[in-house]
């Protein structure tokens, strides 16, 4: 645990303030550890993800001596306190050897705590810079694409779908710029294997590592067509990087913790009114759930006021003042009725 | 031949629109996923367009339910007003917890005292103008700050009026910091071990008993107070070994209990790889080391099927 830290000033007070917990959370950020072997492969990788994930994204320079996975290892302490360091939420671990070559593990955190991790092994990478296509922009969101029924049914590649769209999209936004939308990242299986599709007890129960079905990451950029409708088509083209991944070690979350990191905050309908947790000034729903406005207007200038329109008001030239009444009365066609009515 | 060909294709259409069903769409997250089932034919054929292919589906019924949100205009473009994402993602820090409550504000609570907006500028009579109520010119310096002050007659001889005033509005800073310090503390302690009385005076008692052996000779040379007691140890204590058959039993139940208990368990269920059973080295102690395969073979049929072409290897 990191020690407190009382602030000194405005400045540092701002900065532990936005660390604070919020109603409505920002982008996770990410941090890439390598591990203490990593080869050409998972540079690249996670060079290409770090790309992708840009700009919450963290990078980490040196080799670390970590093992999520080993629990008789100090690693779940190093990862706890990067995460309060660096307050960010999700790491990405690259680690090769010889019996696990080219293994990422995501490791996903809650309030400073490891809630739950992948290991997925790289088995076949197409580089970004192979492909002499345009680029997404960076900090723009991407789509995400899942494709198996798999991601629907199976445990393993529910968390996986969790995983990665926590990774890639997992911040709730309110709207979107349509003609922002640049590029989409697609996640889809091999075939099922028998084995996954009876659903007997006993095939569950043993479903090793080497029947789960390889993952494919692809990330496209999307060209809009006219289609004549409202709705353009959209053409896809690669971008990179491509990845053929296979599913290793896992450790789902724990129940409590889980539980505890579900929570909805509970938001009244005036706050939903008033834009779920997020100030909205000048708006307020009152006792009786109506929505109320208020409207700030310039000050007025009443010297330009249009009062009532009298030709004795009117600045003209000298003679108007010296005219009497009468000729007025004659002139101007409304006098007469009005005259009727004081009588 | 054209009509033919049209007709075609907007044949197509409708049997995407029932696919829908199987896809499931999250505008809220700019996700979708598509449930059907991957066809092996084509994925073996050709890998990058089959996967092109379904990505190219997937997006364009997300895109189909993005572009048909209700829109607002800004500078850059369309702004599409995204619905609450339907897939739940678990946060990433704890929900923030309410404020605690001052001891103003709970006594104001039980008494239904409405809060009221103290201004900062109040009105002076003398000088016909809205001064600072404290701070630079305040009106709490007033006394202070005025060039006569009326000495009541019993007063000392040494007796300034300007400090007595200075004093006074000292001492109600000083209170006011203090109790906004027990606030603070309140709040922190309604959590903590020490929230009771009792609790605290064991705390204190903890602290002085380590403040008293934190000398160079470990308390030994230290001067003694007056009625100051020696500091004694922990004592321990013992059951007697004789106990009713009654409380031996409630006592052993009670300790089941908290063994079984998932309330301080970490981790409710054991991982795969922690499981007692282990099906790999099970398998090969059952088969004597021949496999699965050999092994529900022998199960199943005993005729000596299992034996063919096994000789040839």
């Amino acid at each position: 645990m990191l020690r407190t830290i009382k602030p000194k000033n405005a400045r540092v007070k701002r900065a532990l303030d936005a660390r604070l917990p919020k109603e409505i959370e920002d982008p996770r950020t990410a941090v890439f550890v390598k591990g203490t072997h990593t080869g050409e492969v998972l540079n690249g990788v996670m060079k290409d993800l770090m790309a992708l994930k840009r700009p919450d994204a963290i990078s980490f320079n040196k080799k670390n001596d970590v093992h999520p996975f080993d629990a008789s290892s100090t690693s779940t302490a190093s990862l706890e306190f990067w995460a309060g360091k660096n307050d960010a939420s999700l790491f990405l671990v690259g680690q090769t050897t010889k019996k696990r070559p080219h293994g990422l593990t995501f490791v996903r955190m809650f309030d400073c705590r490891v809630l739950d991790m992948i290991e997925v092994g790289v088995e076949k990478y197409i580089p970004m810079a192979d492909f002499k296509t345009p680029k997404s922009t960076p900090g723009h969101k991407p789509l995400m694409h899942f494709a198996s029924e798999l991601f629907d049914t199976h445990p393993r590649f529910i968390q996986l779908k969790s995983m990665l769209i926590d990774f890639f999209n997992g911040e709730e936004i309110e709207s979107i710029c349509l003609p922002g939308i640049g590029h989409v990242i697609s996640i889809s299986l091999a075939p099922t294997p028998a084995s996954l599709n009876t659903a007997t007890e006993f095939t569950t129960d043993a479903t090793t590592v080497t029947s789960l079905p390889k993952v494919h990451l692809r990330t496209y950029t999307i060209k809009f067509l006219s289609s004549g409708t409202r709705i353009p088509r959209a053409e896809l083209v690669p971008m990179g990087p491509s990845l053929d991944l296979v599913l290793r070690r896992h450790q789902p979350a724990d129940a409590i913790l889980l539980k505890e990191a579900m929570k909805r905050p509970k938001l009244k309908k005036t706050d939903v009114e008033k834009g779920l947790g997020k100030k909205r000034k000048n708006m307020e729903v009152d006792a009786m759930g109506d929505l109320r406005g208020q409207i700030h207007v310039g000050k007025q200038d009443l010297g330009k006021l249009q009062t009532r329109k009298m030709k004795g008001l009117k600045a003209k030239a000298g003679d108007d003042i010296a005219s009497d009444e009468d000729g007025e009365d004659d002139e101007d066609g409304f006098m007469p009725r009005k005259k009727q009515r004081q009588s | 031949m054209d009509v033919s060909h049209i007709l075609v294709t907007n044949s197509r259409q409708p049997d995407r629109s029932e696919k829908d069903d199987s896809v499931q769409l999250d505008p809220g997250l700019l996700a979708v996923t598509d449930l059907n089932t991957i066809d092996e034919e084509s994925y073996n054929t050709d890998l990058e367009a089959h996967l092109l292919s379904l990505a190219q589906t997937g997006v364009q019924s997300l895109l189909g339910s993005l572009f048909s949100l209700p829109t607002t205009s800004s500078p850059d473009g369309p702004l599409a007003q995204l619905p609450p994402p339907i897939y739940q993602l678990p946060r990433a820090k704890p929900l923030p917890k309410p404020k605690a409550k001052t001891k103003w504000e709970l006594f104001a609570a039980a008494k239904g005292i409405q809060k009221k907006t103290r201004e900062k500028r109040v009105w002076d009579e003398e000088k016909q103008d809205w001064v600072n109520r404290w701070g630079r010119g305040g009106k709490n310096k007033e006394v202070e700050d005025q060039w006569i002050t009326e000495v009541p007659m019993n007063a000392d001889v040494d007796h300034d009026p300007r400090k007595a005033a200075r004093d006074a509005r000292k001492e109600r800073v000083a209170k006011n910091d203090k109790q906004h310090l027990q606030n603070i503390a309140r709040s922190q302690e309604s959590s903590g071990p020490s929230s009771t009385r009792e609790g605290r005076k064991q705390e204190i008692n903890k602290t002085v008993a380590a403040a008293r052996i934190s000398t160079a000779s470990m308390g030994k040379f230290d001067k003694q107070l007056e009625g100051e007691k020696k500091p004694r140890g922990v004592k321990r204590k013992f059951d007697p070994a004789e106990a009713p058959a009654e409380q031996e039993k409630q006592s052993s139940l009670a300790l089941l209990s908290r063994m079984e208990s998932d309330s301080k368990k970490m981790r409710k269920d054991p991982q795969a790889d922690e499981k007692v059973l282990n099906v790999r080295k099970a398998v090969r102690f059952a088969s004597k080391g021949k496999g699965g395969v050999a092994l529900g073979r022998d199960v199943s049929g005993k005729k000596g099927k299992a034996r063919t072409g096994r000789g040839k290897r």
